[in-house]
């Protein structure tokens, strides 16, 4: 997602119903990985109150407090349907990542079959290159690489972004990719770009190369919402049968 | 920075010349974490000293900036939290050259738990059950360990790990604070009566832990005299 939400568009759950809709089960486990923001409480209340309220298990990661409470990171990361990781700092977020291992750990994720997502800072971290603005002014970053290319976002929020990408492409200094609006998200299955959608009305993205394209995102509609009240009442009922 | 007890705090600001010394605050091994930089903020008045903070998790200044903000100051304080994630955001942002200009400089660098295993060659991470060794920014020589009596996993760790040849090194209670001047230890300190600090090493095929001599900085209850 090039921005968009729960922590940039609460009232607006287009797109986390949308991640959700891509799970393999039907009541899917998804877990936040909020490590770009440092844990920060605000973007884990929201995640909490935003997928509480939907028909999955919710739960999330702290890095910073393992100490304090430990947890098998690599099976709790694996059980998972869905991985989604915060905005905030691209270069905090790859720092704290490797040097606990969590590269590695999502990759195996990745293969097999969990689905990776995440907004700003957590969707480029996926690709080989993103532009952070953790030391100031915007620069190019590398990522996991997971998927071949870079990746740009927050195209009309943050608009000092894009030159500065267009010109790394350009230079041949990281290799040509996306660059995404906020409200955007770019579903990749294996490395192939399957669909771009969007939360809002008149958002764009655009592949950057040799030339640039524009990609029409097709707008989710009340029709892609994830579950209904029912399957919501449903699931919350048994829950609490279950005694959680 | 503990509860009702600011004997470790004054004794920091002590060490410096200026008489409202300049403290800068890292909570970047706790992920910076609000409540903790508010807590330094509590301790830390500027009442008593110009205090700042540097969040790199929600930062807007560039990195020239912050080497230039470091150098300015009389001490600065890395709070607690993960080593691990400690070590690889600073490498990441280049805070390690800022802080050994900052260190070269003359500036007095202190911290708690990670944020005194930071300053050292090498320590143990602290996850419970899985205690690996790893390498710190390497200005002090020696290894360390922290929460030495208190949890009680650190110790066997520690030995382990000094036999296996990581370099010899300091081991602190909570409320015992080591103070080096440039890479030799200068004298031990204590917020707290019973706490307790080591000397720990390898000795033939054993591990010596030598206790070292400390001061307590608080009053010590008056003895009584016995009547004459």
């Amino acid at each position: 997602m090039g921005g968009g939400g729960f922590t940039m568009e609460p009232e607006n759950p287009a797109l986390d119903d949308y991640v959700l809709s891509l799970a393999r089960r039907p009541v899917p486990k998804i877990c936040l990985l909020p490590t770009a923001s440092g844990d920060g409480e605000a973007q884990i209340r929201q995640f909490h109150a935003t997928f509480g309220a939907r028909a999955c298990d919710a739960m999330h990661i702290s890095l910073f407090r393992l100490g304090s409470r430990p947890i098998p990171l690599r099976e709790t990361l694996l059980g998972q349907d869905i991985v989604y990781v915060g905005g905030g700092s691209m270069l905090g977020l790859l720092a704290v990542w490797r040097a606990l291992g969590l590269d590695k750990i999502l990759r195996e994720c990745w293969e097999a079959g969990v689905v990776l997502a995440g907004l700003s800072a957590g969707a480029m971290c996926w690709f080989e290159w993103g532009v952070t603005k953790s030391m100031g002014a915007p620069a190019t970053s590398p990522g996991l690489g997971f998927l071949k290319g870079s990746l740009t976002v927050h195209m009309d929020g943050e608009p000092a972004r894009l030159p500065v990408y267009r010109a790394a492409v350009a230079d041949g200094s990281i290799p040509p990719g996306y660059a995404a609006d906020d409200g955007v998200g770019l579903l990749f299955r294996g490395e192939q770009l399957a669909e771009v959608v969007s939360s809002r009305p008149n958002r764009q993205a655009l592949r950057i190369g040799a030339q640039e394209e524009r990609l029409e995102p097709r707008l989710l509609t009340g029709s892609d919402r994830f579950g209904d009240e029912a399957d919501i009442a449903e699931f919350r009922a048994v829950r609490s049968l279950r005694g959680r | 920075m503990e509860p009702n007890n600011p004997l470790l705090d004054q004794y920091v600001l002590g060490l410096c010349r200026r008489k409202k010394p300049r403290v800068c605050f890292f909570p970047s091994a706790s992920g910076d974490a609000d409540h903790y930089v508010v807590r330094f903020y509590r301790h830390f008045s500027s009442d008593i000293c110009d205090p700042s903070h540097i969040s790199l998790f929600r930062r807007d200044c560039g990195p020239g900036k912050v080497r230039e903000h470091l150098l300015k100051q009389d001490l600065i304080y890395v709070g607690g939290g993960s080593i691990l994630s400690l070590l690889g955001v600073w490498r990441a942002h280049g805070i390690d050259e800022d802080l050994r200009a900052a260190w070269q400089a003359g500036v007095i660098l202190v911290g708690v738990s990670a944020g005194s295993l930071c300053w050292f060659h090498s320590g143990l991470t602290a996850y419970h059950h899985d205690a690996k060794p790893y390498q710190g920014l390497g200005f002090l020589s020696h290894s360390n360990a922290v929460h030495y009596e208190e949890e009680s996993d650190r110790r066997p760790a520690y030995h382990q790990a000094l036999r296996d040849g990581m370099p010899g090194g300091y081991a602190a209670s909570d409320g015992a604070a080591l103070h080096f001047i440039g890479d030799d230890l200068h004298r031990v300190v204590l917020s707290r009566p019973n706490a307790r600090a080591y000397r720990v090493e390898v000795a033939g095929e054993d591990v010596v832990e030598h206790p070292l001599e400390a001061t307590y900085l608080g009053e010590r209850p008056k003895l009584e005299l016995a009547a004459a």
